[in-house]
């Protein structure tokens, strides 16, 4: 794949984050995962294709059914099931949101990070932009008040993961691959169960409503 | 030579598992739980004797134990014991109370199932996370850990417990998620031999010269904020308080007993292998500023606690602390922090079972609504104030003296913070003395009458304690070599 094409699905991946931060409603939100999951299918697909692992492939088979079809088909029933379509807020307004989300992202271009971005040289700027993703998918999750977003948060830091992964070319060790998939599936799972316990206590997927821990 | 010993660790759990999942009677479900956690005791046992001896235990190439791992498979051992004897007569008790199963018998039986299955999932996670041979397996079971235990958190099914939970799941995946980072780092200062096959921690050592010291170290510093949050190093610390005050008393225990040694010790790991590429000061600068900041800060809020179950997680902090600092100081200190780990989990085990105790009497975990247990539950009481004496450090137990050894070890390079240490031990001491006198004497509450004490609730907690006690005043071989190897190598 063309590394400005890399580089193209990757600033999409950005943006898919940064969009998860300012959506008010809870579908948007699951869209935006969706997309974010099919440019890691794409990435992935791309590695089995310059190295031809098998191995790969079947990595990238189950990502697509887990990630791109399974994930956002559970969220969105529970969406459905609950009536929760406006419940995707943040802690700080837009504008502030936004200006945080400059700032880590440059503290990830930064000269700090730089031993980390050039794990790959040729790969310095996919790096950055993943990094970045992973600050901004960090800093959701602190900035989200629906326990929704916080699910997908953890999620997109995990993709950003993935994606780092891929450019400083450790996508094909087998046992990080497992380690993946076993955290998508096994924490996708557990998590909707908490979500709908956490809908049948509160009545809401609001974080702020929980403030039975004060006691 | 075949070894057997860990394989029948895992089984065990995950047999008494598949039997909790299964069966319908509540006695078979409460006996394999307890001859899982027994197999898994003496298992534990046959192997540290031969890392004693033989200085590794790696009967397949996915499996290695060595001199940490065997001390850490002791602890979770006889803390899984004692927990599961606990369990058994705790929710048999909670249930006589109607504290569980009030929507009837069938929920009843689903509930106690509930329970032991993740029970035994928790402690086969717990035991495959040390006894793994291989970085990203580690972390794979660290998260099933944090999977498994989260619906253990929300057992009482009440809106705080599930807050709690939520709040225990969600900050743990993040940390997890970074520790997971972390580990990627080192493996990309590796890229040359990682596609060939299973990564361990043996090989990654073996490759320190194609480490990127720059990396390691950024590397480093992602695994200590990662496993650091599962241990509650502060600031990463605010599931502790929470998720401790709403899990049953057991796994309280386990939590502070066997799964904060647990993730201390995959830190301990990535140590060795940042020490041999970058030196050991970097590591230790952290673990100083890391186990200051939560001996300070856990003495402080010690201080002002309103809560028995929050003021164990926060005693938990400082103990994780002062384990940091020990292998922070280096020398003597490591000797110092291992032994501290072992009587800590011992006692605050014990702690954690005593509070189960008071929980059932008072039916409050606020300190002001507990008063006068010298009265109403003697026992109990005398046991909760040798575990506060011994927590805290009191002489001549055990912890005092490897308090005592770790602030030594430091005091030569950093006097200010074994200063600042010790006005925090004092606070603390204070802060834990003022709670626990308010508790253990004066007039008992209206309503709360003295009764006959449940001896299945007393040797649990008895046991830790004399167990603890003992090694105070003599370490036996075994156990002293596998202290003295891990002080060489960490």
């Amino acid at each position: 794949m063309n590394i400005l094409f890399s580089q193209f699905l990757l600033q999409i991946f950005f943006l898919t984050i940064v969009f998860l931060h300012i959506s008010k409603k809870n579908f948007d939100v699951v869209w935006a995962y969706g997309i974010q999951s099919f440019i890691i299918v794409l990435l992935l697909f791309n590695s089995f294709l310059e190295t031809q692992r098998t191995s790969l492939l079947l990595i990238t088979l189950l990502v697509l059914i887990i990630k791109v079809i399974l994930a956002p088909g559970f969220f969105t029933r529970l969406v459905k099931k609950n009536k929760l379509i406006f419940s995707a807020s943040t802690y700080l307004n837009i504008p502030v949101t936004l200006i945080i989300l400059a700032l880590l992202t440059a503290i990830a271009h930064s000269n700090t990070f730089a031993p980390l971005t050039t794990i790959i040289p040729a790969n310095k700027i996919l790096l950055s932009l993943a990094l970045s993703s992973m600050f901004l998918s960090l800093f959701l999750t602190i900035n989200s008040k629906s326990a929704l977003s916080q699910i997908i948060s953890i999620l997109s830091l995990e993709n950003s993961i993935v994606a780092f992964a891929i450019f400083a070319g450790l996508e094909q060790s087998f046992s990080l691959q497992i380690g993946i998939l076993f955290d998508i599936s096994v924490w996708l799972f557990i998590s909707t169960v908490f979500v709908s316990m956490i809908y049948k206590h509160f009545g809401s997927l609001d974080v702020i409503s929980m403030k039975k821990l004060i006691d | 030579m075949y070894n057997p010993e860990l394989l029948f660790i895992f089984f065990s759990f995950f047999i008494a598992a598949i039997i909790c999942l299964l069966s319908k009677n509540r006695a078979v479900i409460e006996a394999s739980s307890i001859i899982a956690s027994f197999v898994a005791l003496v298992g534990s046992v046959m192997i540290a004797l031969q890392v004693a001896h033989s200085g590794e235990y790696a009967p397949f190439s996915l499996f290695s134990v060595d001199a940490l791992g065997a001390i850490v498979m002791l602890i979770i051992a006889f803390v899984g014991i004692t927990a599961a004897l606990y369990s058994v007569k705790y929710l048999q008790q909670e249930t006589a109370e109607h504290i569980i199963g009030s929507s009837g018998v069938t929920h009843l039986h689903s509930r106690v199932r509930e329970y032991f299955i993740l029970f035994n999932l928790f402690m086969a996670t717990m035991f495959l996370a040390i006894t793994v041979s291989s970085p990203i397996f580690a972390w794979i079971c660290i998260e099933a850990t944090t999977l498994s235990s989260a619906f253990l958190i929300s057992f009482y099914n009440k809106p705080s417990a599930t807050e709690g939970a939520w709040k225990y799941l969600i900050i743990n995946s993040v940390g997890i998620l970074l520790g997971f980072f972390g580990t990627l780092l080192y493996f990309s200062s590796a890229n040359s031999f990682i596609s060939n096959g299973l990564v361990t921690w043996h090989l990654l050592l073996a490759n320190i010269t194609s480490l990127d010291p720059l990396i390691i170290k950024v590397a480093f510093i992602f695994v200590f904020i990662g496993y650091g949050t599962k241990v509650g190093f502060v600031p990463m610390h605010t599931w502790k308080p929470d998720a401790y005050s709403k899990t049953p008393a057991p796994i309280g225990a386990l939590f502070s007993g066997a799964l904060l040694p647990v993730a201390f010790a995959v830190i301990l790991k990535f140590k060795m292998i940042t020490d041999a590429a970058v030196g050991p000061s970097f590591s230790q600068n952290l673990f100083i500023i890391f186990g200051l900041l939560s001996v300070a800060v856990a003495s402080a809020i010690i201080f002002v606690s309103a809560n028995y179950k929050r003021l164990l997680a926060y005693s938990s902090i400082e103990n994780a602390g002062m384990m940091a600092l020990g292998f922070g100081f280096g020398g003597i200190g490591i000797f110092a922090a291992m032994l501290h780990m072992i009587y800590h989990s011992f006692i605050k085990s014990a702690l954690f079972f005593l509070s189960g105790n008071l929980l059932l009497k008072y039916h409050s975990t606020k300190i002001a609504m507990v008063r006068g247990i010298i009265n109403v539950i003697p026992a109990t009481a005398a046991l909760f104030l040798a575990g506060f004496l011994i927590v805290t450090g009191a002489p001549p137990f055990g912890i005092f003296f490897t308090k005592i050894f770790i602030l030594s070890a430091g005091i030569k390079q950093y006097p200010l913070v074994v200063i600042a240490i010790i006005v925090c031990m004092t606070i603390l001491f204070i802060g834990f003395l003022k709670h626990t006198t308010a508790m253990v004497f004066g007039p008992a509450p209206d309503g709360i009458k003295k009764q006959q004490e449940n001896i299945w609730l007393l040797l649990p907690p008895l046991a830790l304690i004399i167990l603890a006690l003992c090694l105070s005043f003599y370490i036996p071989p075994f156990l002293r070599t596998l202290i003295n190897y891990v002080t060489m190598y960490y």
